[in-house]
């Protein structure tokens, strides 16, 4: 067994697990956190994407003890109590999904391009989802809302020093 | 999976010492986007994974005094994204762009990559081009060997049971050579390549003529090729479209590609062709700096 300690959606976790554990199956039966998901479960469907230290990675191909002492972030970090995050909402504005099974894996894709690049263009889009298979919706208004969050949460960061002054 | 033990690495040495107590039964944890997919599917369990991952020697993109030094656990985003890489050698961002999807750059790294030794890799090509060398540890000291002689066949390296990639060199006179990549697979994202080239050589401006010139071929042959004839008829000799289609020609000629579920061995060997002709097109194109950027 090895023990892992891992900040998920900044609260510290700690587990004990055998070795073959993957990052995954650590999230989704030891820390009971399932939005992530287990699909083909070689990296290729990109259900399972996670952020791992700011980068989007494919968690089923990731050991729990590569994780150790790294900082995680699921879907399950994204929306709080009073709203949903600007991404999942411009998903669901958009009718982005239908089944729904590749979302975790596709808004966390989405929530690493914004952290890198708040104006993306169609082809910056397509190439961060080209890690997420969705067999539903043939991506283009996945595209759509991605373009969407990404007016809003510009908007958001524009108004938000405002916002401060205001209060003053 | 089945179970394994597990090792984090303290240094090279430490990994080198595990892989010669457990040969075989031991492998080498880097960025894990190859080795869990083949643990998830292995027969038989393994002794120990020994994991390398957070070794800071192996890792990072630097000039030194023989050339640039890319640790053998830069990612493929590390490379993508390394201002050194973007100036200089484009066409290594352009190889490391293609591979996979963003989760697995993210992960997985430029020697995970080489040590597969799977004819169709994109980060061989480009390197192989480049006259590109790796360095090694294993039991004996530490070694240097160039790219070309680490591949053996398909999945197997030169590298003994204790060996450990640890970096790899583009030598200095290839500083800025002009060079390109290309592929071609079935669709632009997740696709292993049916074909892909690179191309390298200096241009003498004078007689705008090939110096010498590099083509490198992979998913071809059973390992990653260069393509002597091809380069051969190339140096020295005016650059026109025509000769570097011909050069193209030749290079697939020089190739053993194999019919398989992706593609046939002819429709491959038009591949090299194009690809040879546009990779040699494209690294023309930056010596003559009319692109800042190539798309793969």
């Amino acid at each position: 067994m090895i023990d892992v300690t891992i900040v998920v959606n900044g609260e510290t976790r700690r587990a004990s697990v055998p070795p073959e554990t993957t990052l995954l199956k650590l999230l989704r039966e030891n820390f009971s956190l399932t939005g992530a998901k287990l699909g083909c479960d070689v990296g290729d469907c990109g259900a399972c994407t996670v952020i791992v230290d700011g980068m989007a990675v494919n968690s089923c191909l990731m050991l729990a003890g590569q994780a150790n002492g790294r900082s995680v972030t699921t879907i399950e970090g994204l929306a709080t109590r009073d709203r949903l995050h600007p991404i999942q909402k411009a998903f669901e504005d958009n009718g982005a999904l239908q089944c729904g099974f590749c979302g975790p894996g596709a808004i966390m894709a989405t929530k690493a391009l914004f952290d890198e690049n708040s104006d993306p263009n169609v082809k910056d889009i397509r190439d961060a989802l080209s890690g997420s298979l969705c067999r539903c919706t043939g991506y283009t208004k996945m595209i759509e809302a991605v373009q969407d969050a990404a007016r809003i949460l510009r908007a958001e960061a524009a108004a938000k020093p405002r916002q401060l002054e205001l209060s003053k | 999976m089945k179970a394994f033990g597990y090792v984090a690495a303290k240094d090279v040495g430490h990994a080198v010492a595990l892989l010669g107590e457990h040969g075989a039964r031991a492998k080498v944890l880097a960025g894990g986007t190859d080795l869990l997919v083949e643990l998830k599917f292995a027969a038989h369990g393994l002794k120990i994974v020994v994991d390398i991952s957070r070794l800071a020697e192996l890792k990072g993109i630097s000039i030194i005094d023989e050339g640039l030094r890319i640790g053998a656990l830069a990612t493929h985003a590390d490379i993508m994204r390394s201002p050194i890489i973007g100036d200089m050698f484009p066409a290594l961002a352009d190889a490391a762009h293609s591979i996979g999807a963003v989760q697995t750059r993210n992960l997985g790294t430029l020697g995970g990559n080489l040590i597969t030794c799977v004819p169709s890799m994109d980060s061989g090509p480009t390197l192989m081009a480049l006259d590109a060398q790796v360095t090694y540890a294993d039991g004996r000291g530490h070694s240097q060997v160039p790219l070309a002689e680490l591949f053996v066949a398909p999945r197997k390296t030169s590298l003994g049971p204790d060996g450990l990639l640890t970096a790899i060199i583009i030598p200095k006179a290839n500083f800025a050579k002009p060079a390109a990549f290309q592929k071609f697979g079935l669709r632009k994202g997740q696709a292993l390549a049916l074909v892909n080239a690179a191309a390298a050589f200096w241009v003498d401006q004078d007689k705008n003529s090939f110096v010498q010139p590099r083509i490198a071929l992979g998913a071809v042959a059973p390992t990653v090729i260069r393509a002597p004839r091809a380069e051969a008829f190339l140096e020295g000799k005016a650059i026109t479209d025509e000769v570097m289609a011909e050069a193209g020609r030749i290079a697939a000629t020089e190739a053993k590609p194999i019919s398989d579920f992706r593609a046939s061995a002819g429709y491959r060997r038009d591949l090299i062709a194009v690809l040879t002709k546009r990779a040699l097109q494209s690294a023309y194109a930056r010596a003559s700096n009319k692109v800042r950027e190539s798309v793969p």
